[in-house]
């Protein structure tokens, strides 16, 4: 079977952000970037899979040359090739998912296994957006994955509890962070990757322009947080959130 | 300029001591690692940080069974297995990269002491001066994890004359009897494998010895005061038995066996000094930020804001130092054909090319640590000296690392005695300065030469201060090379730190010049250095406060 996976390259999580001083994005000068972390889960998911039956994990990314470094930890960790879609255009979800439509169309995967969001903009749009668009079954959020006889079980977790669907595969599953803890890539991986394929296509090879709907006019910085105050009693912190105006009475 | 002839035909400036003479050329610095070897750093930084920072308590304690499990772990990831040729079932990386992810793996003292000595000493012996048939035996094991090694060199009596050695070795009909004490052996409650220099009728000899010959035994932990993680115990030798061909290298020849495998152990002992001290800083500058007094953090205090500037200057300068070392190091290891039959002679070569830089990067890597850790509890006031806090522990374990792998006393006196034996010194009288620095370094040297000549090595404070003005001197022109080379933010914060540290150094500088210059009757020779005022001191604190401590990796 063939898995899917497409990874975002993404600023460090942890890295603290800055916006660039007219507004209009973030200063990447400084910022070290990496795979989406749900990426990186569904690559550690695709490649847990691969490791226990016969499975080619595809991993797929779109934009700058740069993306190649997440590429390459993808195979680090474990897939098989990877595929870079050259593009300096912005993009909004409903873009990228256009263009893996195309790309989905011509690897035909078995199975999608994406992030359920990219945690630079949240949008949680692409799986559910890619699915509709090719017209497949989608299982979002999971947190169990299960390769039955040519179907796919999800369990997630939702407020009411533990939901578990089915679908025929091909279909399109995105990860919630409790799936699977992704492993430390050995030092063999990585020079192993070093020699793996990355096939490039520009964009327009691929036969689709997206139009960004979505445009950014400004970015700004949330205001810094005001120092607290300690209070010493109950009745005190009732009194101090009345002050402000939070509880009535 | 420089009269050294160069076999490998490097550029002069990767050669060994070619920055006595002001050779810049080539320098090597973390910033040219590329992807691939950044994520390996990462990956190491990361399995420091969530394996083995979660359980400092437990692995003081001494937990059975832990640190073993830890070091395979690292061992299944690759990290043992870095610098061994591919031939012998190693990665083949660089030495500067291996050194890196042996630095981010060294956040803890006890859990780089233990890795650091099995990926190191107690393995490159092996690779280095190892049979084929040696390093199909041990390796394998070493480099999985599945067996721990040790180093085993010192002996009650012996410690930094580590030639008395008292040791025996008989040849009997079916191998070597070894019989004698070996102290302060790391690593030897979990060892398979101890590296152990003998004296037989030629001289000192290596042999590998393992835990299960006859007539080995492992004595009681010491009581240290620091590093109680690793493991530091006696290794006594009663008659053991080791068979002929675990003799490693040339019977008689075991000291350039010690000597070579401590050349780059020091080398790499620079770095497991600087994980530490980039633990240290981390806290220090995390504290600063939250602590108030006076209604203020204390870290917009001046006198806290110096301290981690200083502390983030001084790591700058010894990781510059460190990785250009690693790039002289590369140059002359890649000239070696591990094939080749006489292997054993160019590596031996090849890690004699570095010794000046090795020893004096221990010593300035050590003190840095020493200072991020004793500045990190400052900063810290009374809370620092409890255990509740991590800096207790920090200072604790730094201490050791001035004494082992050569104290830093025997590596001052080693560079200046090496630098008087290969005629260096003599070479550098009509060398042309550089900077003024440079200058100042090349007016002390001829001066202690002009009236001591080769005597000067019976004089060990001309020694010593000669040794640290090469030190600080090398310091000093690593960051501000590697400053210039670097863009972006992190060059704005490397020149901010050559500078800061330009300035302490010439501090230095002009207090040992003083005193060479004053005990070779040339009391009136200028040796005061130009000084920038501290003007950088808000910036490189400012960043160090954003990061949360020391900001590149
Ligand atoms: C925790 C720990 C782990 C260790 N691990 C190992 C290991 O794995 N394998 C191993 O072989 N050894 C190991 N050692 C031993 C270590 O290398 C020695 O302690 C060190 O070399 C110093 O020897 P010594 O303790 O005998 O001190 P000494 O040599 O007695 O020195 C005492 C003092 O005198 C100074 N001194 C000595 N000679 C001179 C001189 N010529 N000129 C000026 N000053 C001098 C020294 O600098 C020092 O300050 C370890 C030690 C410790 C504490």
């Amino acid at each position: 079977m063939k898995i899917l996976v497409p990874v975002k390259r993404v600023p460090d999580p942890y890295a603290k952000v800055s916006v660039l001083p007219d507004g209009s994005g973030l200063d990447t000068t400084a910022i070290k970037f990496e795979i989406n972390p749900f990426d990186e889960i569904a690559v550690e998911e695709a490649v847990r899979i691969s490791e226990q039956r016969e499975a080619e994990v595809v991993v797929v990314s779109i934009g700058k040359p740069e993306c190649e470094e997440q590429l390459r930890k993808a195979l680090a960790i474990g897939a098989h090739r990877g595929i870079l879609v050259e593009t300096e255009a912005n993009l909004d979800s409903l873009g990228v998912a256009k263009i893996l439509k195309k790309v989905f169309e011509k690897e035909s995967p078995d199975l999608v296994i994406m992030g359920k969001q990219a945690i630079d903009d949240d949008a949680n749009q692409a799986g559910q957006m890619l699915a509709a668009l090719l017209d497949l079954p989608q299982m979002t959020f999971a947190a169990k994955v299960e390769l039955l006889d040519g179907k796919a079980r999800v369990t997630r977790e939702t407020d009411a509890g533990q939901e578990t669907l089915e679908a025929p595969m091909p279909c399109i599953i995105t990860t919630d962070l409790r799936l699977n803890e992704p492993r430390y890539v050995a030092l063999p991986g990585i020079i192993k990757a070093r020699s793996k394929p990355i096939e490039k296509i520009p964009l327009a090879d691929l036969g689709v322009e997206p139009e960004c709907r979505v445009h950014t006019l400004k970015l700004r910085p949330p205001a810094p947080r005001q120092a607290g105050r300690r209070v010493e009693s109950v009745d005190e912190l009732i009194a101090a959130l009345k002050e402000k105006g939070v509880l009535n009475g | 300029m420089s009269a050294m002839p160069d076999p490998t035909g490097a550029t002069q400036g990767l050669r060994g001591g070619a920055f006595l003479f002001g050779e810049t050329e080539d320098l090597f610095s973390p910033e040219q690692f590329d992807a691939d070897s950044r994520l390996m750093v990462e990956t190491a930084y990361s399995f420091c940080k969530k394996e083995v920072l979660p359980v400092l308590d437990r692995l003081d304690a001494q937990e059975d069974g832990l640190m073993e499990s830890l070091v395979r772990k690292a061992c299944e990831l690759g990290f043992a297995a870095c610098e061994a040729p591919e031939r012998c079932g190693g990665l083949g990386l660089t030495k500067s990269l291996a050194t890196r992810i042996l630095e981010a793996l060294s956040l803890n003292g006890s859990f780089s002491t233990t890795f650091g000595v099995h990926a190191g000493i107690a393995q490159s012996p092996i690779v280095l001066f190892g049979s084929d048939a040696l390093r199909e035996k041990y390796l394998p094991h070493l480099l999985s994890g599945e067996w721990m090694g040790a180093y085993a060199l010192s002996e009650p009596n012996s410690g930094s004359d580590a030639l008395s050695l008292q040791t025996k070795a008989e040849r009997t009909a079916d191998g070597y009897r070894l019989t004698g004490t070996k102290m302060w052996i790391s690593n030897a409650k979990w060892a398979q494998t101890f590296i152990v220099f003998a004296r037989t009728n030629e001289g000192v000899t290596a042999f590998v010895v393992e835990r299960s010959f006859p007539g080995v035994t492992v004595g009681p932990e010491e009581h240290k005061m620091g590093l109680k993680g690793s493991s530091t115990a006696r290794l006594e030798l009663e008659g053991a038995l080791v068979p002929e061909e675990n003799l490693l290298y040339v019977e008689g020849e075991g000291h350039r066996v010690a000597f070579n495998a401590l050349n780059l152990g020091r080398f790499k002992l620079a770095a497991m000094a600087l994980g530490p001290a980039r633990a240290a800083l981390h806290h220090a500058a995390q504290y600063a930020k939250q602590r108030k007094q006076f209604g203020r953090p204390i870290s917009e205090f001046g006198l806290i804001r110096e301290k981690l500037a200083r502390c983030a200057a001084m790591f700058y300068a010894a990781e510059s130092m460190l990785y250009r070392t690693g790039g002289i190091v590369d140059h002359a290891f890649q000239q070696v054909d591990d094939a080749a039959p006489d292997r054993a002679e160019k590596y031996r070569r090849a890690a004699e090319e570095c010794a000046i830089e090795a020893s004096i990067g221990k010593v300035f890597a050590t003190e840095t640590l020493a200072l991020c850790a004793d500045e990190a509890l400052q900063i810290h006031g009374g809370y620092g000296f409890t255990e509740e806090f991590p800096v207790a522990r920090i200072y604790r374990d730094a201490r050791v690392t001035r004494i082992y792998e050569g104290t830093n006393e025997i590596n001052r006196i080693f560079v200046a005695t090496r630098l008087t034996k290969k005629g260096v010194f003599q070479q550098l009288l009509d060398c042309e300065a550089t900077d003024e620095c440079h200058d100042l370094f090349l007016r002390s040297v001829r001066a202690a030469w002009e009236t001591m000549g080769e005597n000067l090595i019976s004089d060990q404070q001309i020694c010593a201060r000669l040794s640290d003005m090469a030190m600080n001197l090398y310091a000093v022109q690593s960051a501000a090379v590697r400053a210039t080379q670097a863009t972006g933010p992190q060059g704005e914060f490397g020149r901010a730190c050559a500078a800061l540290w330009r300035e302490q150094a010439g501090v230095a500088l002009a207090a040992a010049a003083a005193e060479v210059f004053g005990r070779c009757g040339k009391a009136g020779e200028p040796v005061s250095l130009s000084s920038s005022g501290g003007k950088d001191v808000d910036a490189i604190a400012t960043a160090v406060l954003e990061s949360d401590g020391y900001p590149i990796l």
